[in-house]
Order: C-alpha cells, then sequence, then structure tokens
C-alpha cells in the first residue's frame, strides 16, 4: 500500500468512527428533533392564511432551523469529539499508532462534516416535504396562483451551501480546540468567531467607506482572517424568490473550501505542537 | 563495524522539561537519562510517582517532545510516526471509546496500524482470544471491568503484531488474578522474541517477570542491570532445607562458625503473599 492511500485509510477510519460516535450521541437526535418540531410547527401557521407568501415563510422558518441548530451541532460535536479524545486519553493509543497528527485533524474534521451532512439531509427532506404539502394545498384552492410556487432546486443548492458554511464552522472550531485546553473555551469562542463571521461584512462597508488607508488595511485584513459567511446565505435568496446560478454556487462552494483547507492545515500545525 | 544486534530502544542524554508558568519556571520530569534496551528481553522501568517513568514512554512514543537528548526506537528516531508501525503501546488506567465493543475497538486500531483487510477480522479475533476476552468481544467496552480494560488494551496494542511492546502500569488497579493473567501474558510475549517494556509499582512482580530493569527517582536514572546483578548480594548464598527441625539452627550455626562462616538469616521458609493467594483462589475454584 503506498504512503498516500495507507494515510487515506487511516483518515478514512478515523473519520467512520468520529462519525459512529456523533450518531450514536443523544444530542445529534435532540436537536434533529428540535429542527424538525420547529418545521413542522409551520403547518399551524396555516390559520393566518398568507397565501402564496406563507410558502416563503415556511422556507424561511426551514432554512433558520438549519442555519441554527446546524450550527450549534458543528461547533458542540466538533469540539466536543476532539476534547473527548484528549481527555478520555484515547488519544494516547490512537496517537502511539502510525497516525500523523495531521490525519487525526483531518479524520476527526470529516467525520463530523459526514454527520452534519445527515443533518442537514434530513432537515431539507423535512423543508421539501412541507413546502410541497402546503403548496399543493395552495395550487389546489386558488388555480391563478401559477405552476409551482417553490423551486426545489434552489432550496438543495441552497442547504448543501449551508453545509460547506458548517465545514468553515467545523475548521474553525478544531483551530481553536487544537491550542484551547477546554471544551468550554473552544465552545465559547467559535460561537463568537460565527457572530463575527456573520457580521463582518457589516464592519467592512464602515471601514471601507472610512477612507484612510489604515481602516482599507483593516477591512481586508477582517475579511481575509475571517470568512464572510453572509455569502453562504443562498437561502435569503429563495424565500425572496430570486434567481441563482450555478455560477454563484460554485464560486461560494470554492470559497468555503479554501477556508476549510486553510484552517485544517493551521489546526494540524497547532496540534502538532501540542503534547498529549 | 561491531556485529552486536541493534538494541530496540537507545536513549541518550534524554531531559525533559515542562514549562510550570510564563515565567519560564521549568519542571524536570526527564534529567540526562541514557539507557539501552536489547532485542528480545523484558525490560522493567521502576520508580515512584513522578519519576519519569511515563514521561520517558510518551516521549518514545512520540507524544511528547524531548527537551534534549536523542531517543531511537528499533533503529529509528523515535519521533518518526512509520517507527510506531513496529510498537505496540498499552497506557496506564486506559480507556478506549466505551461505545465500541471489544471487537470493534481491536478492528479499529488494527486498521489504523495497516493491518490488510483480508486478515484483519481473524487477527482481531485471535487477539482477543489470546487476551482471553473472546467470550465478551461482542459486548460494549462500557460495560467492562478494570482487568477486561487492559485486556482489550493488550489486545489493541499486539493487533498488528509489533517488534516492541510498550506496557505502562499494565497491572494498575486489577485484582491479584488479573494481575496474574497479565503477567503470563508478558511472558508469553518474550516467548514469541518480543521486546517488552513495561513500567511497575509491584517490585516483587516486576522481579519475577523482567530480565532487565532500570530504576528511576526524580528523572534520573539510579540504578541499571540485570535483575540478578541488581537483587543478589556478593558472597552470600541461600538455601531452603525441607525437614530440618527448628533446634538444629544452632547446630547448623555452630558448624558454619567452625569454618569461619556466619549464618545471616534462618527461619520458617514462608510463601510469598501473592503466590498463597493465587493458590487458594485457584483450588476454590477448581472445588467449585
Amino acid at each position: 500500500m503506498s504512503a498516500i492511500s495507507s494515510s487515506l485509510s487511516r483518515v478514512g477510519t478515523i473519520a467512520g468512527n468520529t462519525f459512529l460516535e456523533a450518531v450514536r450521541q443523544r444530542f445529534f437526535i435532540a436537536l434533529l428533533v428540535l429542527a424538525a418540531g420547529l418545521l413542522v410547527s409551520t403547518e399551524f401557521l396555516r390559520e393566518f392564511n398568507f397565501g402564496a407568501s406563507e410558502v416563503r415563510f415556511i422556507a424561511d422558518i426551514g432554512f433558520g432551523a438549519l442555519v441554527l441548530f446546524g450550527s450549534v451541532l458543528t461547533i458542540t460535536v466538533t469540539a466536543q469529539l476532539f476534547f473527548a479524545e484528549i481527555e478520555s486519553r484515547t488519544a494516547l493509543t490512537l496517537l502511539a499508532k502510525p497516525v500523523r497528527r495531521g490525519e487525526f485533524i483531518v479524520g476527526k474534521f470529516l467525520g463530523v462534516w459526514l454527520v452534519v451532512l445527515i443533518f442537514c439531509v434530513i432537515v431539507t427532506l423535512l423543508v421539501c416535504a412541507v413546502l410541497a404539502t402546503r403548496e399543493a394545498e395552495i395550487l389546489a384552492a386558488d388555480p391563478d396562483a401559477g405552476d409551482a410556487l417553490v423551486s426545489y432546486g434552489a432550496v438543495i443548492a441552497a442547504a448543501a451551501v449551508q453545509w460547506v458554511k458548517f465545514g468553515v464552522l467545523g475548521a474553525i472550531t478544531l483551530l481553536l480546540g487544537s491550542y484551547s485546553n477546554t471544551n468550554l473555551f473552544s465552545v465559547a469562542t467559535a460561537l463568537l468567531v460565527l457572530v463575527i463571521c456573520h457580521l463582518q461584512y457589516l464592519a467592512r462597508d464602515v471601514w471601507e467607506r472610512g477612507g484612510s488607508a489604515v481602516a482599507q488595511v483593516g477591512a481586508g485584513l477582517l475579511g481575509l482572517l475571517f470568512p464572510n459567511f453572509q455569502l453562504f446565505n443562498l437561502a435569503d435568496l429563495v424565500t425572496a424568490g430570486e434567481p441563482f446560478g450555478a455560477a454563484l454556487i460554485v464560486r461560494v462552494t470554492l470559497y468555503g473550501l479554501a477556508y476549510i483547507a486553510v484552517f485544517l492545515a493551521l489546526a494540524s500545525f497547532s496540534f502538532r505542537r501540542r503534547e498529549i | 563495524m561491531s556485529d552486536a544486534p541493534q538494541p530496540a530502544v537507545e536513549i541518550r542524554g534524554l531531559t525533559k522539561d515542562f514549562p510550570l508558568n510564563l515565567r519560564g519556571l521549568r519542571l524536570r520530569a526527564v534529567d540526562d537519562l541514557t539507557l539501552e534496551i536489547p532485542r528480545g528481553c523484558v525490560h522493567g522501568l521502576l520508580g515512584p510517582n513522578g519519576s519519569g517513568k511515563s514521561t520517558t514512554i510518551k516521549v518514545l512514543l512520540g507524544l511528547l517532545r524531548r527537551t534534549r537528548g536523542t531517543c531511537r526506537v528499533l533503529g529509528c528516531e523515535s519521533d518518526d510516526p512509520a517507527v510506531r508501525a513496529r510498537i505496540g503501546y498499552l497506557p496506564e488506567s486506559p480507556d478506549f471509546h466505551r461505545f465500541l465493543t471489544g471487537r470493534e475497538l481491536v478492528r479499529y486500531y488494527a486498521r489504523l496500524c495497516g493491518v490488510a483487510r483480508a486478515g484483519r477480522e481473524a487477527r482481531a479475533a485471535e487477539m482477543l482470544e489470546w487476551v482471553g476476552l473472546t467470550a465478551a468481544a461482542d459486548r460494549r467496552i462500557g460495560s467492562y471491568s478494570k482487568g477486561m480494560l487492559q485486556r482489550v488494551g493488550l489486545a489493541q496494542a499486539l493487533v498488528h503484531d509489533p517488534e516492541l511492546v510498550i506496557l505502562d502500569e499494565p497491572t494498575a488497579g486489577v485484582d491479584p488474578v488479573g494481575s496474574a493473567d497479565i503477567v503470563r501474558l508478558i511472558l508469553k510475549l518474550k516467548e514469541a522474541g518480543k521486546t517488552v517494556l513495561v513500567t511497575s509499582h509491584l517490585l516483587a512482580q516486576a522481579e519475577d517477570v523482567c530480565d532487565r530493569i532500570a530504576i528511576l527517582n526524580r528523572g534520573k536514572l539510579i540504578a541499571a542491570g540485570t535483575v540478578d546483578q541488581l537483587v543478589s548480594r556478593s558472597g552470600a548464598l541461600s538455601f531452603v532445607v525441607e525437614g530440618m527441625p527448628p533446634d538444629a539452627v544452632g547446630e547448623l550455626r555452630a558448624w558454619l562458625d567452625t569454618r569461619g562462616w556466619r549464618l545471616a538469616s534462618a527461619g520458617p521458609h514462608r510463601s510469598r503473599l501473592d503466590e498463597l493467594f493465587l493458590e487458594r483462589i485457584r483450588k476454590s475454584e477448581e472445588g467449585a
């Protein structure tokens, strides 16, 4: 077996074990139930008789559940599974095998990302099911409403891009965990970074409008250090009924993958220096 | 060039400091340690708590970075991950993924060590049988006793057939029966030609199982050699005489005096407590 295929096999083994550990945790199930509950509760909103805009409202709630619970799941599961290996000292036996620190980090990341993928798929299917049910009812009641109220392809694409964003968030959490000593610190800092990444475009706007060279450089650095999570919000376009092309999806996905690669490389470098 | 076989472990001038605070205060856990472990022997690393045994082992495994000195394991630098494919390691008080069964755990480590898919299942089963866990192989590790954890730990350490086996306090917290089982497994490893590096607080047990011993205190090597070299008293012999009445000891002492020798100690021959315990347990189980 070549060195590369051996390395990939070890990464896959760690990812598989991480995935198994995560799905056996009740937290994952609890978040899934919460998200599903929130989504199914939109069924009761029909009493308000929103008409066609109700479909957008349901999509909004669905994506809100996906973003909120997906972010919480990504941060907590990544930090928890990483620190569980350190605190229960299973990392001792694992890293005493021919496993490189980088392989450990990437394996952990892929395992969590796979868990988040399952979460995204289930929530997206639920969103689509609720939307389809309501769309059919609206169209049956009002034949003049048109042929279709929802673009399911756009819903799926927007959810897929959110999954890429969760990947960036997971990689950030691993980077924080690679040098911090406690799970709590990593979770708290990752939540803070999540807020910064969602709001960094506002700060950049303000600084860039300030006009000075220092402000421009500051805005540039901020934009480089913290990925702009607003770019991943294609769900806003879906709920606003604005179409978007494949080029935008590819561009945002590549942007996310580049950040994932950089954060994982930094996490591996930082973890390589850590004494177990 | 010497034809002597390369030692399994060569440590030269190893020093390991841990930073204690930001002002540069450091704790020296291992202090200028030089040690060689020949291949094919059971080598004990003894010492009180905090003497640097586990730190030395972690440096050998690349889990800690050395401050100074060199460490070579099986002819390679100790921080080379590739060499760890030839080492098996059981940490002190091991804990494993509790959501896995014993079989899944051993298979998991076999995959990490690159054991070929074709023989992986059989190898895992063989190791579980070797450590006496076949009956519990499909139970979750969360339900294992301390002794069973040690044994499944031993199975994962050996699943890739390593040349060097490092066991950190393998009998810590294990009852005397489990402890004797582990000693038997170590002796089986020796018979199989493996090099075993073992740390222990139980000195009598170390004496029984080890060919060579190194004693550390406060990170420094204070004694090293074969067990016989370390525990023998030069110019003294010991006998166990059966059927001799106690009042004949005076007669024997007098005879020895006439030859210019001195009887240093005499008394009833006692079994060791661990031997007595194991014998009684075995008998009670045979009777049950």
